[in-house]
């Protein structure tokens, strides 16, 4: 099913994310419509000033993870929709990009909505951790979701009152 | 009594430098492997905020792993605190 689609890691120290590369991949002659989201370590967070972020990921769950995601927004918007997914790891400077999404469709309805619902599901259902490294010299760890208990054999995010 | 070697993400790499601890579990499912956990990190780590173990789910290199599940044959598994990709 996601044989026209692409997903992947890549590794800071190795290369940077291109976003240019997200638009080719999900252009085709009978495609009008191009969505495409960029996210970018920005250099403050919560009132403190934000030097870099180190992503920690699980690789091989995060491709599986990915290659799912891709699956469920493909059968919910057709075989017309073209999908990229792209997520940094490693250290990242104030304005490195950290993630990708694109869709492209004929119309632009489908390309906003596959991509929008593409970017939320990958942040808060891939098995990744944002290190935030700040300018008086210390480091946290953000907040995130909780992968709940699967119910149909995968992870599924919800609010952050667990009782496990 | 099974030997499980944890595999560390996020938050609890600060645990140990090889992002890994042994976990000695009393029993046969990823709910005892919580429970172990949660009291080994609290006698080991005092420190550490243990009750991220309840916020957290385990996984293999596939799927994640129910509480209902068996442990894996190959005693390896990864805890995965809240994620924050993105």
């Amino acid at each position: 099913m996601t044989t026209g689609n692409l997903w992947k890691v890549v590794d800071r120290a190795e290369a940077a994310i291109d976003p240019a590369e997200s638009i080719a991949f999900v252009s085709d002659p009978g495609f009008g419509g191009i969505d495409v989201f960029i996210g970018k370590v920005r250099d403050l967070n919560q009132g403190r000033a934000v030097q870099g972020i180190t992503y920690d990921l699980f690789e091989p769950l995060v491709l599986n993870e990915f290659q799912r995601l891709v699956d469920e927004a493909q059968a919910e918007f057709g075989p017309r929709v073209k999908l990229y997914v792209a997520h940094a790891k490693g250290r990242l400077a104030v304005g490195d990009v950290a993630v990708v999404v694109a869709a492209g469709s004929p119309h632009r309805d489908e390309a906003f909505r596959a991509c929008r619902q593409l970017i939320e599901a990958v942040k808060h259902r891939s098995p990744i951790w944002k290190q935030e490294h700040y300018e008086e010299g210390d480091s946290e760890w953000s907040e995130g979701c909780s992968l709940c208990e699967p119910s149909a054999g995968h992870a599924q995010d919800h609010a952050h009152d667990h009782a496990h | 009594m099974k030997e499980i070697a944890v595999q560390l993400f996020g938050a609890f790499t600060e645990l140990d430098r090889q992002r890994e601890i042994s976990v000695r579990v009393n029993g046969e499912h990823i709910a005892d492997l919580r429970r172990a956990m949660r009291e080994q990190l609290q006698q080991q780590f005092p420190q550490f905020r243990a009750g991220l173990v309840d916020y957290s789910v385990f996984a293999d290199e596939k799927r994640v792993l129910r509480d209902s599940e068996l442990l894996p044959a190959d005693g390896r598994v990864a805890i995965l605190p809240p994620v924050s990709g993105g």
